[in-house]
């Protein structure tokens, strides 16, 4: 069995990792001929972050069989970020069930990891339609969350053929954004069919500021009373979605 | 108005007043008698604090005087005097330093499973001494302590020593962690009141790590990593597939705990506390999802008894569910005797049958009509219901015909 992967930069790793470390503690990781993959739910299974991370988005990618690996997210998470942003990182797996984590650009790092068995079972992912889709970039929508979360825990989300409004609530009064198609920040709007839809803060922010550090855009669909879920579009990444619940008030 | 934890402080005072009026009075500065085991470690003047074995008057089996296993049926008058006969000699003692000989004397004590014959030689006659609770308003975990004195000298019989050989290889295994070594302790069926002491004295954890801790830190931290690690095993098993309801009442405290049918743990304990000023009952309320508890509990140590007696329950059953929680404490609960019986009042409401049903407002019914407060307020006051009912799971779209009631 052959895995390696190398990337150019630590960038990629950390915005993956950090990304799931906001839901799970342990990870596996499924890597195949195609490329790397992540599946999985928090424990509260409100939110689920779906990755797909094909080979040629990597500099150099090796693998002749499907393999599993189970790493705690937040180990994977410290050695990633004492690399420099520059450093080459090369994964591979060793035969005494460790993950090797080279780094280098000069100066060179190498970390041994030992795996943990991975438990996951399969996750499946919602079947969903959308009715909005708005394309924003990634720091406008952390900056949407931040002016919210002042008020409220929530962030209700209502959708209209010209504008999109993001709202919050709470015992010391209201906010509320407006962005059209002209307003900074917001690259696209197609509203199939107006949506209102409300979300946890928390969630949200999390995930966007794991992987806003490294810019791009976002692109959030939903629909009413249905989950929202979050492409981000960072860097040369594949896929990354986030699904997340909607609460549901009277 | 005044809070829940007022109410709980105000019954504390009744109790000191108790102690300073009853404690039993030596005469003398010697005292002979055996330990039940049982040793002390105090947190007022953390890191420096005081620390001690507590020893009554009494020779022979003692054990009863320090063991809450054994508490369960017994009236308050009577938990009181086992405790008011227990005198504590008391030493300040640097948490880090747990290999001087003083503390290497107690930890001899706290590794036995049989009382221990002994003698203390105090600098003076014993009074009552409250340092704990007066610092601690808020805070009633442990069990009530007796009268007090600065400790000369302290001898055991080493012919009375009977070694548990459990405890004894987990205090020489200093490569194993301390929740690593409770949980072990546990599994090996080592009472959970043993193992509060023996954290608190110093005897678990990795080497470097190894300080005593304050007996009220240990009593919340050992229910603590227990009940997580019983949390973790359950969540393999299937879901009960009805709502179960358990009652209890000791003491003046009024259980009613309702199972509930989930995949995903969730747990929430609501403690009702009676106002004697007004007649009006004051909650207090801790929850925590599946994602874990991201506070400390405001009702404080009876939130970790409370889902240690669960989780126990959970995995004697190979089932998992959701817990909800509800305690009411009346007027007849005169003073806190510690949290000791949360928790077998738990384990003991959850050995009887369960009232079994279909929802959760009929389980609520059920679970609220032998209580003082009113079905809605209970759930008024519930974030584990607010939550249930406003946060959706993503596994409620995973099929378009199976939505969650």
């Amino acid at each position: 069995m052959v895995f390696r992967a190398r990337t150019r930069s630590t960038e990629e790793w950390k915005a993956v990792t950090s990304a799931i470390s906001t839901l799970v503690d342990e990870a596996t990781f499924e890597a195949n001929i195609e490329g790397i993959s992540f599946r999985g739910m928090d424990p509260s299974h409100v939110a689920l972050i779906d990755i797909h991370w094909p080979n040629t988005t990597f500099e150099s990618f090796e693998c002749d069989s499907a393999v599993k690996f189970g790493v705690r997210i937040d180990e994977l998470l410290k050695v990633i970020r004492r690399g420099e942003k520059k450093d080459s990182v090369e994964m591979s797996l060793a035969e005494d069930s460790t993950l090797l984590v080279k780094m280098h650009n000069g100066y060179r790092r190498e970390y041994k990891m030992r795996l943990i068995e991975s438990s996951a079972s399969a996750t499946p992912l919602p079947k969903l339609s959308f009715n909005t889709k708005a394309v924003l970039v990634a720091g406008s929508f952390d900056r949407i969350l931040s002016d919210v979360n002042i008020v409220s825990e929530y962030l209700s989300i209502k959708s209209e053929a010209s504008a999109i409004h993001f709202s919050g609530k709470g015992d010391s009064g209201e906010a509320e954004i407006v962005l059209d198609p002209k307003s900074e920040g917001l690259e696209e709007l197609n509203v199939k069919e107006q949506s209102t839809a409300t979300y946890s803060i928390d969630y949200l922010s999390k995930v966007t500021k794991a992987i806003s550090t490294a810019g791009g855009s976002i692109a959030a669909e939903f629909s009413s009373k249905m989950p929202i879920r979050l492409e981000f579009r960072v860097m040369n990444l594949g896929r990354i979605h986030f699904y997340l619940a909607p609460r549901v008030q009277d | 108005m005044v809070t829940a934890s007022e109410i709980k402080a105000r019954l504390e005072r009744n109790w000191i007043k108790f102690l300073n009026d009853n404690s039993a009075k030596l005469s003398t500065t010697t005292l002979s008698g055996a330990t039940p085991p049982s040793v002390f470690v105090g947190r007022y003047g953390y890191p420096k604090v005081k620390v001690g074995p507590m020893i009554p008057p009494l020779h022979g089996d003692t054990k009863i005087l320090d063991t809450p296993e054994m508490w369960l049926g017994k009236s308050l008058e009577e938990i009181v005097n086992y405790r008011l006969a227990l005198v504590r000699g008391i030493s300040k003692v640097d948490v880090r330093d747990v290999s001087g000989r003083y503390v290497e004397s107690l930890q001899e004590v706290a590794m036995t499973n049989k009382s221990v014959e002994s003698e203390a030689t105090l600098e003076k006659i014993p009074i009552s001494d409250f340092e704990q609770e007066r610092d601690s308003r808020f805070d009633t975990d442990s069990a009530p302590f007796g009268p007090a004195a600065p400790l000369k000298n302290f001898r055991t019989s080493s012919s009375s020593i009977s070694v548990d050989q459990r405890i004894e290889d987990a205090y020489y295994d200093k490569d194993l962690s301390a929740s690593q070594a409770i949980v072990d302790l546990y599994l090996d069926g080592v009472h959970v009141s043993t193992l509060h002491r023996v954290l608190s004295i110093g005897m678990l954890g990795l080497k470097k790590n190894r300080r005593l801790v304050p007996t009220r830190w240990s009593i919340s931290a050992t229910d603590d990593i227990i009940s997580a690690y019983l949390i973790r095993r359950i969540d393999n098993f299937s879901t009960i597939d009805r709502f179960k309801i358990y009652k209890y009442s000791h003491l003046g405290n009024y259980y009613s705990i309702i199972l509930i049918p989930d995949e995903i743990w969730s747990f929430e304990m609501q403690e009702a506390w009676y106002d004697e000023n007004n007649g009006n009952m004051q909650i207090g309320v801790d929850y925590e999802n599946a994602n874990g508890l991201d506070h400390y509990p405001s009702i404080a140590g009876a939130y970790f008894a409370a889902r240690l007696g669960v989780a126990e329950h959970l995995l004697k059953i190979k089932h998992k569910a959701a817990a909800l929680i509800l305690r009411e404490i009346h007027p007849e609960y005169v003073m806190p005797v510690g949290v000791w019986q949360v928790r077998e009042g738990l384990r003991r409401a959850l050995e009887g049958l369960a009232k079994q049903v279909e929802s959760f407002d009929e389980a609520l019914n059920f679970a609220t009509i032998s209580l003082s407060l009113s079905k809605n307020e209970w759930l008024r006051n519930s974030q584990m219901y607010k939550s249930k009912k406003e946060q959706l799971r993503i596994t409620d779209f995973l099929m378009s015909s199976t939505r969650r009631a």
